[in-house]
Formats: C-alpha cells, structure tokens, sequence
C-alpha cells in the first residue's frame, strides 16, 4: 500500500468509537492526509452498541509524539466518542485473507492436511478448477501462509484490514477524555 | 407545480391533513428560538425558498445583503467577535457555498462562531453535477468545527440546535448547515418543536478543569521566581479579562498577550507588558527566554508568537491553561496542563496562588522597552522627515479616540503598526485576523462589528493592497447606513511583503507594486464620503474630520512607501534573534 521507507517505523493502531453519520469516514481521513500520514489498513464496523461503529486503523510512523497528536485531533471530531492508540502487544489482533488458487489440470494438487493442521487455513470454496482458502491471523502468519502457497498458481490474494481489541482499558494518551469515555455511554 | 395538478380530484375531498410548516419556515423559527437578530446573507437559486420565509419575517431578522458572500462570512466573523454570538451567514449553492469559504477557515483557526446555512440543490438531484450543485460538505468539512447536510425538513430544528450549540461552546467555530432545496419546500410532517440543545454525547468541552490539575499548576505558580503570563484570544473568548486582571494583580506576574489577545488587558495597566510575536515588542519576546514558569492562557503557539519552536522557552516550566485539550502539547509541551475555560481555570486557581511581588522581575522587561523606545518607537512618531509613517497615524488615532475604538485590521504591515501602536482600553476591541492572515477581512469585519456593536466607534485600518480585495463592500456599509470609519493606508505596494523582500531577497521587489485606483473617487461612487491626506500637517484635522463625520467616511493616507515594521523575529528563527533594524 505504501512506497515509503518503514525503517524505524512503529506500527500504531487506532480504534475510534463514532456515530454512525454519513461523512465521518471523510472526515476521519482527511486528519491523516493533512498529516501526511499513510493509511495501511481501515476496517468499519458497529460494535456492540447499536449506532456506535468502530473504526480500526493501522499506520506507521516513526513519532509516538506525533501519534498522540493525531489521536487528540481525531477525539476533536465532534462525532467521535473516543480515540484508543496502540502499540502491537496492547492488542489482540487479526486480519483475513483469502486465497484463489488454480486446481486446473496439471498443476500441482494441494496438500490440505499441511494446509489445515499447520497453517490453521480452510478451504472455503471449490469451483471448477480452483479453490478458494481462507486463512485468519496477523500479518506475519498469512505472508508465512502465502510463501507456502507461491508453489501453486495463486489466481488471486486479498487481505483484510486489522481487527483487533486492547488488552487494556487504556490507550496511548492518558489525560484526555478518552479515559472518561465509558462513562459517555 | 406538476404534484398539484397531477391530485386526482377525489383526493382534494378527503378530509385535510394537519398542515406543518416548511423547512425554511422552520429555520426561521429556529433562528428566532437561537435569539438571531442579523443575518449577513446573499440570495441565489438554491436559497430562494429560505428567503421567501425571510420575507416574513423581516421585522425579527434583520437580513444584511452583502456585495459578495466572501463579505458575508468576514462580516459575520466580526459581528461574532465583539458580541460573543455566532455570526449567521445564508447563502446559496455552488459558487455562493464556496465563495464563503476563506471566511470559514479564517474562522476556525481564529475560533470565531459562525452559523453558515447554505443551499445545495434538491436531494433527488444531488451528485447529478445539477446547476450550481458543488461537495461543500466535502470542500468545508476540514475547515469547519462541524457541518451537516438537511435532506429532510423534519431535522430543520435538531440540527439547527446541535449548529449553535457547537458553534458556540468550548473553542468556537464555523458550522456549516448544507440544506437542500427540497427540505427547505417540503412540509414538515409533524409540529414544530424547538429545543436548545444544552450538551451532546459525542461532544462534551471541559469549562471547569480538573483540581489536581489546577492544584498541579498553583504548586508551580507558587514556586516560580520569573514567572509571566501569556495571553491569547481564549481570554476574551472566555470574557474571563476581569479574572485574568485579578489573578495577575493578586500574583504580581507580568502579562503580555498575543495578537489576539491584545486589548483583553488595558495597555497601561501596570502588569501589562506587551505583545508577543513576530512583529510584537522587544521586551516581551526575548523574556519569554528569561521566564522559569510561563503560564499559557487561552493560547495555542502559534509558529508566529514562538518563532522556531525547538528553541522556545527550553528553560520554562509550562503551565497551559487551555479549553481545547487538542492544542496541549500540540507545540509546546506542557509541565501543567489545565484542560478548561479560561474563566473557570482562573477562578479555580485564584484561591490556590499566593500573593507575589515580581517588580524586580518585571523591571527587567523594562530594560528592553527602553531600547524598543529608542530605537524604534520614539523615531517613528517623533521623526517629521518624508512622507507620514502608519505608526504616526495609528498613534494619533488612539489619542483622539482615548484607545476606546473598536480596531478592526487588515493584513500585513498596517495590521502590525496598529497592533503596536493602539493604546486599547477596553476589553474586545481589536478584530482581526490572525490565524489565516486573510486580506480583505478588515472592511466586511468591520461593517459586522458595528452591528454587533451599535455602541461603539468601529475604525477600520485597512491596507491599499487589502482594500481592493473586498472594497465592493462600501456598498453594504452606505446602504445599511452603518458608521463604519475607514482607513486607507496607502503605500502602493503590498508592504509586507515587499519589507521581506527587502530584508531577505536582496531587494527583488517582485510583483508588489500597485498601481491604485482613486479610493475617494470610488467611495464617493458607493455614496460614502471620504477624502485624502498626504501632508503631515493635515492628519491631525483629517482624523478629526473623519471621526466626527456622522455616518460612514475613507480616510485615505498617503504613507511612506518603503516603510518597515520592526522588531522582527525573521521566519524560522528563534524569539532571541529578533531584529530591530
């Protein structure tokens, strides 16, 4: 996704707990943009609460300093109800891939047992003449899974943007609202 | 047309239902339920519904029709920064959204409520590239607090609620309101019901701050030896001046302000020692090298107060009192911070803060007065060489009017002259823009203050170059018989810059020269009166003739070309290298 140097570059991601209203995406973004700050990954969803959606964003920057700012920018959008920031060991996260891989006559057949018991990856559809294996886990384990399966024709690969929860009630910037926010609810 | 006679006739004999009003009806009572009494507006297609309501409305609404929308938002903003209320603008789609905008983001970065409804074309037609359809919900949403698109004139009182509410409270700003053609002719279908919303879920500033955050910023108040006051436009925002006046004279701790925060302390108030900045005092500036503790008030940093950021204040302490927690740390990090408004950190910090005795410390800010006086003050007002200096004008005009006018300023040279050489008295009496730096503001802004403030004498102090940027707005100030008092001060050349190019681009004047119209003859086209003054001698008169004069007047003065503004910390350097020659 990105052309830059990620040489002493941290990942960072941020959760933002929003109202669900037309525009926030655009709004939300335009704090990176302005920044300069490259987005690798953006997933959207409701959470548990009906009306509140989650956004799940991950970049990488070489300032945590800078980092707290952006998080204190985004808290400032008025439909934002809280802004988390973290480091990779403060969550649990996750991402999806799917894989479609050619089984048309004379390629090689795929071996599913190491697929399944070693990659924890499933086939999820058979066409025709091609597969489609879909493999959860972070980042490092599907790039492991997909230098596996360069020994077969990969039609396609797509991946997912993260998901991911904190391990703690706490993110990045501790003196802001953020804090407060549960009670918001 | 084509719903009405497309009724089959059998409908027409059933029984009525309740009639509920338009959405442009509804707005109209919203900005009643709000207390608006002037709107600065320009009509256009995609409005004409809203400005039909407005007709019947026009003994509670006061509709200021401007010459250019541009002139709408700046009046707007200055109508906003003497009263406190957000400014209302009502333009149309397109062109009339998008020609507002300077004045949105001006209005942001100089947090000044504003409440902009514009027309955008029928929802059925939205995304179409309809007649004057433009995204301004895309095009305003980085430069506003917050916008809102009505499709649906049932949400006319709600969102309009929500618009004044974030306008208006914690760090002010524009709001946007994009209302479609259709919500504003369709019916609403159920009755009007009117709230002011009081607080929201997603949206909730800090007014009063945490203790152990205030007990935190005492504790260093308290043990601080060179301690000094920086005050920024949250002051006045706050209408906090008499709490900043009691705390400083309670601590004994020197003040000064920032560009916009002049005028929240009388110039010759004991404490008082100046402004900060680019262009700002001597004294004021290289202090902040020599303070322990700064305590930050309603400021934000700005790269024109510190100069290069990475040299500011190393040596200090930082006490940031401040109402939007974004700005903490944002440039300059703070030891204390104090998330509030201004008004409510003070009265919390007041019984926590010792009394003090600084005078030893606040004589050294007097050192460099001296050589400020010296070297540049006393020669500027005192030197009868050549043509006259701005400093000569700004000066007599704060004698003549007793520092009690409204100044409402350009940008560039003529903006830093008045901000140095007015003597404000009284609390919100400088508007001008700061943030953004937009030339043309100051006629507009001025024509808002002063229905903002009937009361008071408006002078404008405009540049030649900034004149003609949004001087069709003489036709706004003649017809709404408005006392607005202008000064030209002409130069014919676009004087900041060319003083930059004189100092750091070895003189290469280039493209800042003008070749000006005859301001007078122009004004006397508008209908205003006005006159000239080239000659030193003349200006005392001039003055008073334009003072005295009973409705608006232009006051042209010819001023010296090639002029300087001094001191100057030179961009990206640090407050320590500022220059006073």
């Amino acid at each position: 996704m990105t052309t830059n140097d990620h040489n002493n570059m941290t990942t960072y991601t941020i959760c933002i707990f929003t109202e669900n209203t037309i525009g926030l995406l655009n709004r939300i973004t335009i704090i990176f943009t302005r920044r300069r700050i490259n987005i690798e990954s953006l997933t959207v969803s409701e959470t548990e609460r009906k009306g509140i959606s989650r956004f799940t964003i991950v970049i990488k920057h070489e300032s945590r300093e800078e980092v707290e700012k952006l998080v204190r920018q985004i808290r400032k959008i008025v439909e934002v109800l809280a802004v988390f920031g973290y480091l990779n060991d403060e969550i649990v996260y996750n991402e999806i891939a799917l894989f479609k891989i050619s089984t048309s006559l004379g390629t090689k057949s795929l071996d599913v047992e190491t697929i399944n018991k070693h990659y924890k990856a499933w086939v999820v559809y058979w066409g025709l003449d091609y597969v489609v294996i879909e493999k959860t886990g972070n980042d490092t384990e599907i790039f492991e899974f997909f230098a596996y399966l360069k020994q077969y024709e990969i039609l396609e690969f797509v991946r997912s943007g993260r998901v991911a929860v904190g391990k703690t009630e706490k993110g990045l910037v501790e003196y802001l609202p953020e804090a407060e926010w549960e009670s918001y609810m | 047309m084509e719903a009405i006679a497309s009724v089959r006739p059998e409908t027409l004999e059933t029984q009525a239902a309740p009639a509920y009003i338009n959405g442009s009806h509804a707005l109209m009572k919203a900005l009643l339920a709000e207390g608006v009494d002037t709107i600065f507006g320009y009509p256009g297609g995609a409005i004409m519904p809203v400005y039909d309501a407005l007709y019947d409305y026009q003994e509670q609404l006061n509709h200021i029709l401007v010459r250019h929308e541009q002139g709408a938002g700046h009046a707007a903003q200055g109508y906003a920064r003497v009263t406190g209320r957000a400014g209302v603008c009502l333009v149309t789609s397109g062109p009339g959204a998008t020609n507002l905008v300077t004045a949105i983001a001006d209005a942001l970065i100089d947090s000044t409520p504003l409440v902009c409804i514009v027309g955008q074309v029928a929802k059925k037609l939205l995304g179409t590239d309809a007649f004057q359809e433009a995204d301004v919900m895309g095009v305003t949403m980085p430069i506003t607090k917050w916008n809102y698109q009505i499709t649906d004139a049932n949400e006319v009182p709600e969102i309009l609620s929500k618009a004044f509410y974030i306008a208006q409270s914690g760090r002010p700003g524009p709001v946007l309101i994009d209302m479609t053609k259709s919500a504003q002719l369709e019916l609403m279908t159920k009755p009007y019901v009117y709230e002011r919303c009081q607080s929201l879920v997603s949206y909730r500033p800090r007014l009063v701050p945490k203790q152990e955050q205030v007990e935190a910023a005492a504790k260093l108040i308290n043990s601080a030896k060179r301690p000094y006051i920086l005050v920024g436009h949250g002051v006045q925002i706050a209408k906090a001046e008499d709490e900043l006046k009691t705390f400083a004279e309670k601590t004994g701790i020197p003040v000064a302000t920032t560009l916009l925060g002049q005028s929240t302390i009388p110039t010759n108030h004991p404490l008082y020692v100046g402004w900060l900045g680019m262009h700002g005092n001597y004294g004021p500036n290289v202090m902040t090298d020599h303070a322990d503790v700064i305590i930050a008030i309603g400021m934000r940093f700005d790269d024109r107060v510190t100069g290069d950021a990475s040299k500011y204040i190393k040596q200090a302490k930082v006490v940031h009192i401040e109402i939007d927690p974004s700005e903490i740390d944002k440039i300059i990090r703070a030891d204390a911070p104090v998330v509030g408004d201004a008004k409510a950190a003070l009265n919390a910090l007041l019984p926590l803060v010792k009394p003090n005795d600084h005078t030893v410390w606040r004589n050294e800010f007097r050192k460099y007065d001296a050589i400020e006086n010296e070297t540049i003050t006393v020669p500027e007002l005192t030197n009868t060489n050549g043509k006259i200096r701005m400093a000569e004008v700004i000066d007599m005009l704060s004698t003549k009017t007793k520092g009690e006018s409204i100044l409402v300023t350009d940008v560039g040279q003529h903006q830093m002259m008045a901000s140095r050489y007015y003597q404000f008295r009284r609390p919100n009496s400088l508007v001008t823009s700061g943030g953004m730096g937009t030339m043309g503001f100051a006629l507009p802004a001025a024509f808002g203050a002063q229905v903002g403030a009937p009361d008071r004498q408006v002078v404008a102090i405009i540049g030649d170059g900034c004149f003609q940027m949004t001087l069709q707005e003489l036709g706004t100030i003649v017809q709404n018989k408005q006392p607005v008092k202008a000064i030209i001060l002409n130069n014919n050349f676009l004087g900041m810059v060319r003083q930059w190019q004189q100092l750091f681009h070895e003189r290469r004047y280039s493209f800042v020269e003008l070749q000006n119209p005859d301001f007078i003859t122009i004004a006397k086209g508008f209908g205003m009166a006005g006159q000239t003054c080239t000659e030193r001698d003349n200006l005392s008169d001039a003055l008073d003739t334009m003072l005295n004069y009973d409705g608006p007047f232009l006051l042209e003065v010819i001023v010296e070309k090639e002029e300087n503004v001094f001191p100057m910390v030179p961009a990206g350097a640090s407050v320590a290298q500022i220059r006073l020659k």
